[in-house]
């Protein structure tokens, strides 16, 4: 240790303090580790050992079955020239774009109505926020009831007012729509508990200043709510993209991807490489590279919740 | 068979897969390895199934463990095939399989060229492949090993829906070789749709992703998917892109409901059960579900369309050990258990299969329910032509089959033209014959 001075000998009685006092720090010193190392232990042994694996696999051709065959760079090699997987990624994108703006706008409206004095208040808030609590699997499995073609309660809606019904999962093109619609459903909730927890840190001075100032609601929610809200919406985009480059179970029991590969986002083909065609390598390279895609927007996440705390 | 060519069928590979399998096995001499079980002994049975099947194995289970004290079972049930292939695939990996699992005849080759299974040769007697049909003794063979025992086949006819029929003024076919042809099947279906009664003719029954089952139409159509070498593709020609159209045309003229592709997960015996279609191409296990809820209409059944040949779907599934087993002695007792001719008659009757026995395939079984239906299948099974058989066994199917889900899904749903659809098939199935 520089600067420190170097002790060659110590009385007996100052030793054993010393030796006590190490001790015990040396103790203190474990206790966070102790309290850190349920999690880092399931955080090794389910998260970062299969993260390893998955890279040590996709450099190789398996079919889970059978034994590796160590094939090098190949798999990455027809990432490249692999049509399926541009499509699953524009599909992907496409479906973050669809649901990310939507589901924040109408989460901040639910947030700004829920924030006033209403009755019912709480007791809304639960409503919307439900659908997030339930399983995906069955939010999904209803959603594809209420779709469904032939018996689904949107199509007898429609015919019932005299409209013709829709194909909505089975066209190449309301599939995706529908399951847009089915995702804000979901997601709209967590948006808005996000929103209304914003809302309600602004304190109200701001609004009582602005108001005898004259400015009209629209204005202070253009100059008072929407700045102070920024950090809480940036945090919401960046957690929103990462959810719909996750997206998995909801199109697995609505659509499986289809029809065509209108709906296969890049989670669902690696499914399909893992389970179905049984390429668990090529499915490993698919993986690294949707890995790389979510820890850009992890590391954004990042940035915003030190951005929300530095504004807090 | 009125102006049908009937392609080589079940009746013809008699004596060839069952004398082949007989004499390597007289040949090499070998005597069968027997099973012991005096020490305790657990193994597990995981199948997939509709709750007929899942009481008829827990019934033969029971049976085993009465004549067995030692010996417990387990059975795993799980929703559908696929889930089990994903579970039985993540367990091999992970060296902890089921001992014994439920398994379609189109992936025995899979499992087998991976060195997944248990050669069941050792344990079998001489003349014992003799027992079953040889179209499904072949199929659990490979490379002149058994890698499974078949269980029961199943296959493909058509249900209607007697009210409807009645009121077009239709009689349906009650022999096979009157079978209803091409044009006469789109003609009723037209006219369902026309009379208002069903909102769409028909519906096929080749949903979540079974799209091997678009193959029957190939060769009813006088075509086949790949040469007699099993080598070549060869659906870019006539009879193959003629048949993607006219399976395309059902689509494309609101016969059938556009939900009903082959990468959906529609249930079209609800679709005919609540009376949506008129007509549905389907097998006979859905039998317990249309007895069970087809309570507003009358169905009955008849036999496949057909065109200048007849030909039906290969179904149905055998019995496997896994390499992971601890015990594959007392594993390979049970398996020939429960393939046993009383212990067949009683699964298939139960849960309204077809069995594989010789034994049995020429007897009037006693079925649970409908039995002038099975009657039908039974007559139909004989028309599932050999070289199908040999196809969809392949080692490498489950990937050509995945490619025609995707293939056929974008014809049906997007409309992509046959003759690319053709071609795609040809360039992805020379794909993988070629790794």
């Amino acid at each position: 240790m520089r600067g420190s001075p170097v002790i060659t000998s110590l009385p007996a009685s100052s030793t054993r303090r010393t030796r006590a006092g190490w001790r015990a720090g040396r103790q203190r010193g474990l206790v966070p580790y102790l309290f850190i190392a349920p999690n880092i232990t399931l955080f090794t042994a389910f998260s970062f050992l299969p993260l390893i694996y998955a890279v040590y696999i996709s450099f190789h051709d398996w079919t889970l079955i059978g034994e590796p065959n160590f094939i090098g760079i190949r798999n990455y090699l027809r990432l490249v020239h692999d049509t399926l997987f541009w499509r699953a990624l524009a599909n992907t994108l496409l479906y973050a774009a669809g649901t990310v703006p939507t589901s924040m706008a109408t989460g901040l409206l639910l947030a700004l109505a829920l924030n006033r004095r209403l009755p019912a208040r709480a007791f809304l808030r639960s409503l919307y926020f439900l659908p997030l609590v339930v399983s995906a699997v069955a939010t999904g499995t209803i959603a594809a009831w209420m779709f469904n073609d032939n018996y689904g309660v949107l199509n007898a809606l429609l015919v019932r007012l005299g409209a013709s019904r829709i194909s909505w999962l089975s066209s190449p093109y309301w599939a995706l729509p529908s399951l847009v619609l089915t995702t804000l459903w979901v997601r709209v909730g967590f948006c808005m508990v996000v929103y209304l927890a914003a809302l309600q840190s602004i304190p109200q001075m701001y609004y009582e200043a602005a108001r005898i100032d004259g400015a009209s609601v629209l204005h202070q929610f253009h100059h008072i709510t929407l700045p102070l809200l920024k950090p809480a919406t940036f945090l919401l985009l960046v957690l929103s993209i990462i959810y719909s480059f996750h997206v998995f179970d909801l199109i697995y029991v609505m659509t499986g991807g289809g029809p065509g590969f209108s709906t296969t986002m890049l989670v669902q083909y690696i499914f399909r490489l893992a389970f179905v065609t049984s390429e668990m390598g090529y499915a490993s390279a698919v993986g690294m590279a949707l890995y790389a895609l979510i820890l850009g927007f992890t590391v954004l996440q990042w940035r915003a919740s030190r951005q929300a705390e530095n504004v807090m | 068979m009125k102006g049908a060519r009937a392609t080589d069928t079940i009746g013809r590979r008699g004596l060839l897969g069952g004398g082949l399998a007989a004499a390597a096995l007289a040949g090499a001499g070998l005597r069968p390895r027997r099973a012991r079980a005096d020490s305790p002994v657990v193994l597990t049975l995981a199948v997939w199934g509709a709750q007929a099947e899942e009481e008829a194995f827990k019934s033969v289970i029971d049976k085993y463990q009465a004549l067995h004290p030692n010996v417990t079972i387990r059975l795993e049930v799980n929703g559908n095939s696929m889930q089990l292939y994903q579970l039985v695939d993540t367990r091999l990996a992970g060296r902890q399989a089921p001992d014994v699992f439920r398994i379609q005849y189109q992936q025995v080759g899979r499992y087998a060229s991976a060195h997944a299974l248990v050669d069941l040769t050792p344990y079998l007697d001489q003349g014992y492949a003799n027992q079953f049909g040889p179209a499904f003794w072949q199929a659990v063979t490979f490379q002149d090993k058994q890698f499974a025992l078949p269980h029961h086949t199943d296959t493909f006819a058509l249900y209607y829906n007697v009210d409807f029929l009645r009121n077009l003024g239709v009689e349906m076919p009650r022999s096979l070789d009157l079978s209803l042809k091409w044009d006469e099947f789109i003609r009723i279906a037209r006219q369902l749709k026309a009379k208002g009664d069903a909102p769409y003719g028909f519906a096929m029954g080749w949903q979540n992703s079974s799209a091997y089952r678009w193959l029957p139409f190939l060769y009813q159509h006088g075509g086949q998917m790949l040469d007699a070498e099993l080598r070549q593709p060869l659906l870019a020609s006539p009879t193959g892109v003629e048949t993607l159209a006219w399976t395309q045309s059902w689509f494309k003229e609101g016969l059938v409901p556009p939900s009903t592709s082959v990468k959906s997960s529609e249930q079209t015996q609800n679709l005919f059960a609540n009376g949506t279609i008129g007509m549905l191409l389907g097998g006979d296990w859905q039998i317990p579900f249309l007895q069970q809820n087809m309570t507003k209409y009358k169905w009955d059944v008849t036999y496949m369309p057909r065109d200048v040949a007849m030909a039906s779907d290969l179904g149905g599934n055998c019995l496997a050990i896994s390499r992971d087993s601890k015990n594959q002695d007392v594993a390979a007792d049970f398996l020939k258990f429960i393939v046993s001719e009383e212990n067949m008659r009683a699964f298939v009757t139960a849960a309204q299969f077809l069995p594989v026995r010789t034994g049995l395939m020429n007897q009037e079984l006693a079925y649970a329910l409908r039995p002038e239906a099975m009657k039908i299948y039974v007559e139909q099974a004989r028309t599932i032509p050999d070289h199908l058989v040999r196809t969809v066994t392949m080692p490498v199917f489950s990937k050509i089959n995945a490619a025609m889900a995707d293939e056929l899904d974008l014809t049906f749903t997007s409309g992509q033209d046959p003759a690319t659809t053709a071609q795609n098939l040809d360039t992805k199935i020379k794909a993988v014959l070629g790794g």
